[in-house]
Parts: structure tokens; sequence; C-alpha cells
């Protein structure tokens, strides 16, 4: 995803998932605000006084959109015309008791049941 | 062997490199997990200062002048179960400025060193030396500490990592000609990460779409050092999504460890603060961060801890 900031849409702004509760939201706007507000340390050395301006306007424009139920889903439709909606996958975390493959049990197969009985009876 | 190697560095001295590592390295070992040390600090070297430790040879030094034959035979035990370290060299000169065939040298026996986990305290600045060992390492955690000048360091840092990270694959690609255009363009501004990745992939979007997934390859974890408030805690969230809408990596927010004072204490009577004060919030946050790494899903570490009972 290699998009300019002015074309983020109001979701990755705010770095919220499209099912973003209107708690969710509101907690990711504070954030929001927090760092690129005016004296924010967190854009300190990197982000030009010009550039902070404008993701600001974009976070409250944002932020107004997402808060109203109506212009929500209308920028909803919006976006799902532009492109399809995947929630992110959840996620897979390995196990480290899962067993490796020289503990795994023999497969049960016809096949391998087959050899069983005869590897019996020779 | 499953070997981890951990890098702790950043881009401005004082913020807790060492601190950190030691404490990252002494909780480790403390749940029988064997870990070496490296003091990869190559023109400060004081590792072993923090753990209580004299310097002593055989050192890092040793190996670079060859007066030991592999890096595993400077790893000398410490006073802590578990736990070795490669001492920094005396001889400063000499080592702070490698040449590439000893770095090389220095990155694979890193590599060979008999230890689940090897965790290298790297020195302060963007000298290749200092990135390449960073870069080499997963998962490689930036320490910052909420003060501007700190923090305009660690994204001066990450741009020197980004750097490197793209002329290491156009110098494999061959594509030398690209490293001036990007030196030319990125040291600019901000945006223009964004605005050389648009003229690549415009110019050529095959080589445009190897260095960015090269750029998406590098994250870095960062750890917010000496946090006096809330605020102090949010900046290191803050400093993730700026990282990630205007240089295009993914920082991971490992967390933030409280200023504790008796961390000063603790380093003048030259004793390992972690050890000393294990039920600090500052510990406990240098525990939780250790076990989120260790533990998380690109970690993992494949063997659980043995489990150890009580004495009866």
């Amino acid at each position: 995803m290699l998009k300019r900031i002015e074309d983020w849409n109001y979701y990755e702004l705010l770095s919220v998932e499209r099912t973003a509760s209107q708690d969710e939201i509101w907690q990711a706007y504070q954030a929001a605000l927090a760092t690129y507000r005016d004296g924010s340390l967190a854009v300190y050395g990197l982000v030009a006084e010009a550039e902070r301006g404008l993701i600001l306007e974009r976070i409250q424009e944002a932020f107004q959109t997402l808060r109203d139920a109506k212009k929500r889903t209308a920028y909803d439709l919006a976006l799902l015309r532009h492109a399809p909606y995947f929630p992110p996958k959840a996620p897979f975390r390995k196990s480290v008791g899962k067993l490796e493959i020289e503990d795994a049990p023999p497969k049960k197969t016809p096949w391998a049941r087959l050899m069983r009985i005869f590897s019996r009876n020779p | 062997m499953d070997k981890k190697i951990w890098a702790v560095g950043g881009g401005k001295g004082g913020t807790g490199k060492s601190f950190i590592a030691a404490s990252l390295g002494l909780h480790l070992a403390s749940l029988d997990r064997e870990v070496v040390l490296v003091d990869a600090d190559l023109g400060a070297p004081n590792l072993h200062t923090l753990l209580g430790i004299k310097a002593s040879h055989p050192d890092l030094g040793d190996f670079l002048t060859n007066a030991v034959p592999s890096l595993e035979e400077t790893a000398v035990e410490t006073p802590y179960r578990g736990l070795r370290i490669v001492k920094g060299s005396e001889n400063i000169l000499f080592t702070a400025n490698l040449n590439h065939y000893k770095k090389l040298r220095l990155l694979r026996q890193l590599r060979q060193l008999k230890a689940p986990n090897v965790i290298l305290d790297l020195g302060t600045g963007s000298s290749f030396n200092t990135l390449d060992f960073f870069l080499s390492a997963n998962p490689g955690v930036v320490v910052a500490t909420p003060e501007p000048t700190a923090i305009e360091n660690t994204y001066l840092f990450l741009k020197s990592c980004i750097m490197r990270v793209l002329k290491l694959y156009m110098d494999h690609y061959k594509i030398q000609d690209l490293h001036q255009k990007m030196l030319d363009q990125i040291e600019k501004n901000s945006q223009s990460l964004y605005g050389f990745f648009k003229s690549l992939m415009e110019s050529d979007r095959s080589y445009g779409t190897i260095l960015y997934r090269a750029l998406r390859s590098f994250r870095p974890c960062l750890v917010m050092n000496k946090t006096r408030d809330e605020r102090d805690v949010l900046l290191g969230r803050s400093m993730a999504d700026v990282a990630r809408k205007y240089l295009l990596i993914d920082m991971k927010y490992l967390g933030a460890v409280p200023n504790d004072d008796d961390v000063h204490e603790s380093l003048r009577g030259l004793r390992p603060f972690y050890l000393e004060h294990k039920d600090s919030a500052a510990a406990r946050a240098i525990r939780r961060m250790s076990e989120d790494l260790a533990y998380s899903i690109e970690f993992t570490l494949r063997t659980p801890p043995e489990i150890r009972l009580p004495d009866a």
C-alpha cells in the first residue's frame, strides 16, 4: 500500500478498523490529536509544519464524518465501491507445545492400515 | 539451534540502551534461557560495568585482532546463571573503525555463538557498522527518551536504517545509479520517501516493488525509556504512528520503562538494577517487553521454558 497521506482513507488516518465502534473512533481521534497537535514531540524533527497542519485538517475531517452515523454509512458505501473490505484475519500464534513432525502419531489412511496388517503378518 | 539475535540501538547517547540490553539479558537468563550479551558499542563500551563486572581479557578486541580464533572464546561467564558476556574492547581506536572484512567476520561469528539468545548492545549514531549490526538482528529494538533531542535522533537513526536497507538491496540488484537519486530525494523532507517510491514505481515498477518490499520488511521495535507520566508513555505510540505514515515502516511500540532514581544508585554500586529491584515498575515493564518480544507471533521461541518446582 503505497499511498500519499492525502489519499489515505479516514480509517487509515485514525489507525482504526472499519468496524471500529464510536468509542474506539473517539479514542483514536484523541490519540491522533495528541500526535499532531502544535508543539507535539512525536513529529519533532521529521514532519514539517505545513505537513502537520495538513494531516490535522484531514484528521478533523475524518472524525467529523465517522462520528455521524449517516455520514459514516455513506462514506463506507463509497469506500466499498472503490475497494472491497476484508476484515483482518485472526492472529496466528504458533503453539510452543505443538507436536513436531517426528512426534506426530501415524496417519490412519486405509493404505497405512493395510500396510500395518501386512507388516504384522508377513 | 533456534537462535535469536536481539539488537538494542538508537540514535542518541544516554537513552538507556545498555541498561535495556543488560536487563533483557538478565531476564531471559532468569528464565533458564542461555544468553550471550555482546557489547557491540565499538566506541564506548561499558555493558560489563552495568552488570558489575570489571573489564578484563579476553574481549571483543582480542577477537578482532585475532588474539583468539573465535568469538565464542571471548564469551566469558558472568556471576549470573545462564548469562555470558562478550566485553567491549579497551582498544577503542582500533575497534571503533572496523573495516568491512572484520565486520562481516564478526557478523558471521555472532550467528555461530552457542546460545539461543544473543543480545547486541549497540553504540550511538548511524555509522555503517552500527546500522549493519542493527539490521542483522531480529528483533531490533530502538530506545528513545521523551525529549526532543532523543526523538529527533531516533527518526534520524530510523531514516539511516531505511536508507541502508535500500542501499543493500540496490547493490544486490546492481541498481546503484538509484542510490544517488535516493540520497538527493530522501534527505529533503519527510514526504520525500513517498515521492521517491512514487517516481520509482512510475519509471521502473519491478525495482520499485522490490525496494518497497525490502522497506516493509524492516520492522523495528520501539521502547520509550525514562518516562515520567502518561503523556510520555503515549508519545511512543504516537511515534510509531508517525513512522508508519511518514517513513512507511511498521514500528512496533513495545512500551515504556518508567524513570527510576534507583537505577542511578544501582549503577553507582556496580549492581544490576534489574536484579536489585525486581519488583520495581521499571523491572516489571522490561519483563513484559521481553516476554512480548520472545513470545510474539514472529519471534516465537519453540522450546517452552523449563518449569521449576519450588523447593520442598
